[in-house]
């Protein structure tokens, strides 16, 4: 179900799974390219969470990015991060965050109980992935983003808050739980993983049957 | 050593799209770079990206040459001196 969802800066699109009461997931995609490799996966983990565990859940499409009218060149982290929180005001509820890659980056202010993380990639990080691509494919832009400068500035100081972290086997930093699996984000062309997305919706449900109790 | 071959295996089957089968097989001189048609510029720079996050570590461009992604052997060697600091 498509839901709109207001902040300051106009009114952005949501998707809803899922029971209208209890605890809500809000979901939040990685940035620019990789968004779009994760948003199947993203889905398939709030359908599970809904279908199997009857847990509620919202994808937000956040100011400047999948089908928001705002260009991406007039975006800032603030405004990704202001968005994220309206859309969880909007959804109501008792709100946990999921965030995946540097989507884990967007959830700092926002008013939630608790925050969940998969494979959480800091600004820094991301901004060198970003300069990499910039130097390497010889083209204006940032993989075919066109990015503020104040953006870019921003993203070194970005962190992730403390969150449950999953990362996937293989990935040698601090996690609460190593899950097998391939890493989505990387893959050449944009795949699904049905298996590790009800893996990962378990996770999340157990997580937040416990932050409830 | 081993974790940081795991590792190195683990990304260059997720960026080149890989079967297990086939990173299983790697060893110290499989050839990489000029060898794989699917590591093309923007497959290096997404291996690259990867394994500094997934072992924590910075890879700078003047540290990227040819001779670092000769082979699997050349490319996990390079990554584990850099994990090892």
């Amino acid at each position: 179900m498509i839901e709109p969802y207001d902040w300051a800066g106009g009114r952005e699109a949501m998707l809803r799974f899922g029971p209208g009461s209890g605890p809500v997931v809000i979901a939040a995609l990685p940035l620019f390219e990789e968004a779009n490799r994760m948003r199947a996966f993203a889905v398939s983990i709030l359908r599970s969470l809904a279908e199997r565990h009857g847990i509620a859940g919202v994808l937000p499409e956040l100011p400047g990015t999948g089908e928001s009218l705002i260009p991406s060149e007039r975006i800032a982290i603030s405004d990704l991060r202001a968005g994220f929180a309206a859309a969880a005001r909007t959804a109501g509820g008792r709100a946990y965050s999921m965030g995946i890659r540097s989507g884990a980056l967007l959830d700092g202010s926002v008013v939630i109980r608790r925050r969940w993380h998969f494979a959480p990639q800091p600004g820094d990080a991301l901004l060198r992935a970003l300069r990499r691509i910039h130097r390497t494919d010889h083209a204006p832009g940032y993989g075919g983003h066109r990015l503020p400068d104040t953006f870019l500035d921003e993203l070194p100081e970005c962190h992730a808050e403390p969150a449950r972290t999953i990362r996937l086997e293989g990935d040698t930093r601090p996690a609460d739980r190593l899950v097998p699996g391939r890493a989505l984000w990387r893959e050449p062309v944009p795949e699904n993983d049905t298996a590790l997305a009800v893996l990962l919706a378990e996770d999340l449900a157990a997580w937040i049957r416990a932050c409830e109790t | 050593m081993l974790e940081v071959e795991t590792t190195v295996r683990g990304v260059l089957r997720d960026v080149l799209g890989l079967s297990d089968d086939r990173v299983a097989a790697f060893d110290e001189g499989t050839p990489l770079f000029g060898a794989l048609p699917e590591l093309d510029s923007l497959a290096v720079a997404g291996v690259l990206t990867e394994i500094e996050d997934r072992l924590g570590i910075l890879i700078e461009d003047d540290e990227v040459d040819g001779e670092m992604l000769e082979s699997f052997g050349t490319l996990t060697r390079f990554a584990a001196q850099k994990a090892m600091g």
